[in-house]
């Protein structure tokens, strides 16, 4: 499943990260890494962008980029 | 004016220091390096005591910012703030450039050493950007902030455990409060004389971001220097996450953020009000004062109503422009705007625009020139192109007046029909910036550059008043000094035009029974008058004379010139109090030449108000267009474009109108 079906405030672990090549380079340098543990935190109104909590941060990504973020 | 100022080196002393290895008398030059939203721009700001940004939204510091050391430290240094890097393979121009700064590839600015600003509550995602700087080989000290938000996130540091494990000196600072300075550059001075020569255990870190994340996640519990209170890994912080909750909520989110808007845009306008009276009254008055005591010469009326009134031209939006950043500051500082360019996400990319782009679009309304500057903070260069290219439609301030006057001639006595008029206008000009958007990226930018939303929503922080006023009136006084210049030297040309011509009539004498050479009459010969009635052919369409045509073009200094410039043109007489009582009366009652057709009909006034709706008369924006994008060919472009457009939908309008039996 990818990160844009996962439920909220409960934590799940990165499998892969997909997307173009500068853009998973980038979510990777975020933090966002295979095995690394996240949960979407907020929804915002229209359900776009989601708000994902990840290494101590709160991170706000389009649906779009959830898309290329794979769970276990 | 603080110590502090923009740009690279300037003088040939600090380029020599630059690459003087040891710490000498000489001022060596120090980097502040750190993940966005690390809190550099604070700590700059307590090391230098100037005025700086310490805002917590990401990617405020977007040009090098330097500055000197306070000399209570010890000796002073020269402070290089570099832009937030979220990611060493860098995608933003400001990422590439605190890069090539950190690696040594910058031709002006070589760091003797570096400050790394590092959050504790994140403390494995900002470390693993020190290990990329570690990695250079140059003496470098950790500041470690935000120490008084781990209670929030459950979390616990341990300073002198988490020194050991890096080999590095980690030093606590508040940047807000100045807590640490002082330590953090005596920790500096030693690394100085004396650089590590044993490599830290960041700099053998691996590149790769995988690998290095689960080095570091090692490192910090081995050696426990991080423990969790609970065995929630995230550590999300509860008091962010209750605010959030109502501020982004489903129902809610939107109708606080209008509110917040709302508010932000009343107080721009009303609590303005007073000090833009007060600030007209005096250059009005200095003026009148000037040309009064002065000798009688062309020179000293140029001084006393050239002059004196482009200063005030630019003045009286002052205390809007000192009004709405202040308010930025807070809600940037306090986290909010973040989550505002969240919440407008998702509309704003359906246009080809950014979620950021809301701050320079917001500004817009006040003027158009922060706009322009605040739109360095969008990330793809297509959304910033994208984002300027839409400002000049922003109803600024600059606007106002001239709609005042126009819509006071079109409905007479009734001011709240006036007011509703005036609420449209705005409104009208926010959709057709996003249709202009839309159209723009469907057509024109079809191709879709990499574009990634990826924002830190920072945690919430009750903003300080002292550095929000410092970086209030930093701000502001930037804007005087980017904007003044070029209003003030083009509204004197503009006087110059209006007040001199050739021919039988020049009214350039002293010695005739009258010397007074700023008179309404007078400007009907001058060179502006030429250029209006050279013009005149072409005002046909939009349905006025050249006197209207001079209104338009002294309105390229600033719009609100155009009320000014119709007071002359329409011989008001001098008499401030009824100035605008007069000119409506004037104005109703002109007519073209000897003929009695009206000039003011309803459909030349609209035709005016879609003119000042769509065109770019503000040669300052051209200015500042033209040295953020750094070529002439969009600025030059956007001028020709939305006058182009002003001009052909004013004349459609005016036609259209007519046809339809409208006067």
């Amino acid at each position: 499943m990818s990160l844009v079906d996962a439920l909220h405030n409960k934590p799940y672990r990165v499998k892969e990260i997909g997307g173009p090549d500068d853009e998973r380079r980038r979510l990777l340098d975020l933090g966002i890494t295979p095995g690394e543990e996240l949960a979407v935190v907020q929804s915002v109104p229209f359900g776009d962008p989601l708000v994902v909590m990840v290494r101590g941060m709160r991170l706000a990504l389009r649906r779009r980029e959830a898309a290329w973020i794979s769970l276990q | 004016m603080s110590s502090v100022e923009a740009g690279l080196p300037a003088t040939a002393t600090e380029a020599n220091t630059l690459h003087t290895p040891e710490f000498s008398s000489q001022l060596a030059t120090v980097c502040l390096a750190g993940a966005p939203n690390a809190g550099k721009t604070a700590l700059m700001n307590a090391l230098t005591g100037g005025s700086f940004h310490t805002a917590n939204y990401p990617g405020v510091t977007v040009t090098l910012s330097r500055g000197k050391s306070k000399s209570e430290f010890g000796p002073q240094l020269t402070l290089v703030d570099l832009p937030g890097v979220h990611s060493t393979s860098a995608s933003s121009p400001e990422e590439e450039l605190s890069c090539s700064v950190i690696e040594g590839r910058h031709p002006s600015v070589q760091p003797d050493a570096l400050i790394i600003a590092v959050d504790a509550t994140q403390l494995e995602r900002h470390l693993r950007f020190a290990s990329f700087v570690v990695r250079q080989n140059k003496p470098s000290v950790i500041a470690l902030t935000m120490m008084d938000l781990l209670p929030r996130t459950q979390q616990s540091v341990n300073v002198r455990k988490l020194e050991a494990a890096l080999g590095l000196p980690v030093i606590p600072v508040d940047g807000r409060t100045g807590w640490g300075a002082a330590e953090l550059l005596s920790s500096l001075y030693a690394v100085l004389k004396q650089p590590a020569h044993k490599p830290s255990t960041l700099a053998i870190l691996p590149d790769d971001p995988v690998l290095s994340y689960e080095a570091l996640r090692d490192l910090l519990s081995s050696s426990e220097a991080l423990t969790h209170k609970n065995l929630f890994v995230l550590a999300d912080d509860s008091f962010t996450a209750k605010i959030d909750r109502v501020v982004l909520d489903r129902y809610f989110g939107f109708p606080i953020f209008f509110a917040a808007l709302v508010g932000l845009f009343s107080s721009i306008f009303w609590a303005a009000r007073p000090f833009m009276d007060l600030i007209d009254w005096l250059f009005s008055r200095t003026g009148q004062v000037l040309v009064s005591i002065l000798p009688e010469s062309p020179l000293s009326h140029f001084v006393a109503e050239g002059v004196v009134g482009g200063v005030g031209a630019v003045a009286v939006f002052f205390p809007q422009i000192v009004i709405l950043f202040f308010l930025m500051t807070l809600l940037e500082d306090s986290g909010y705007l973040a989550r505002g360019a969240a919440l407008v996400d998702r509309p704003l990319s359906y246009l080809g625009l950014h979620g950021r782009s809301f701050v320079p679009m917001l500004s817009g309304f006040a003027c158009a020139i922060p706009a322009v500057l605040a739109a360095r903070t969008i990330p793809s260069r297509r959304e910033r192109l994208l984002t300027i290219w839409i400002l000049p439609l922003m109803s600024c301030s600059a606007r106002l007046p001239v709609y005042a006057l126009l819509l006071a001639a079109l409905l007479p006595g009734a001011a709240w029909k006036a007011g509703l008029a005036l609420g449209a206008i705005y409104v009208l000009s926010l959709m057709t910036g996003a249709l202009v958007a839309g159209l723009v990226s469907r057509f024109i930018l079809k191709k879709r550059s990499a574009s990634l939303l990826a924002m830190e929503m920072p945690k919430y922080r009750k903003p300080l008043l002292r550095p929000t006023l410092r970086m209030t009136w930093s701000r502001s006084s930037g804007y005087l000094r980017r904007a003044g210049m070029p209003i003030i030297v083009i509204s004197s040309i503009l006087w110059l035009l209006s007040n001199f011509g050739l021919g039988s009539n020049q009214p350039v004498t002293n010695d005739g029974p009258k010397p007074r050479i700023v008179t309404s009459s007078d400007l009907d010969h001058s060179f502006a008058a030429q250029v209006g009635q050279t013009l005149e052919p072409a005002l046909h369409p939009m349905g006025v004379d050249w006197r209207v045509g001079v209104g338009l073009i002294s309105a390229f200094a600033a719009r609100e010139v155009f009320v000014s410039t119709m007071a002359i043109v329409f011989h008001v007489a001098d008499d401030a109090e009824s100035q605008q009582a007069g000119l409506l009366e004037n104005m109703r009652s002109s007519t073209f030449g000897a003929t009695d057709r009206k000039i003011f009909t309803p459909s030349t006034i609209i035709g005016l108000i879609v003119f000042f709706f769509f065109s770019l008369q503000c040669l300052s924006t051209v200015a500042v267009v033209r040295s953020e994008t750094n070529s002439w060919g969009l600025a030059g472009l956007q001028l020709l474009f939305y006058t182009g457009i002003g001009y052909l939908l004013a004349s459609a309008t005016v036609m259209g109108l007519r046809l339809l039996g409208v006067s």
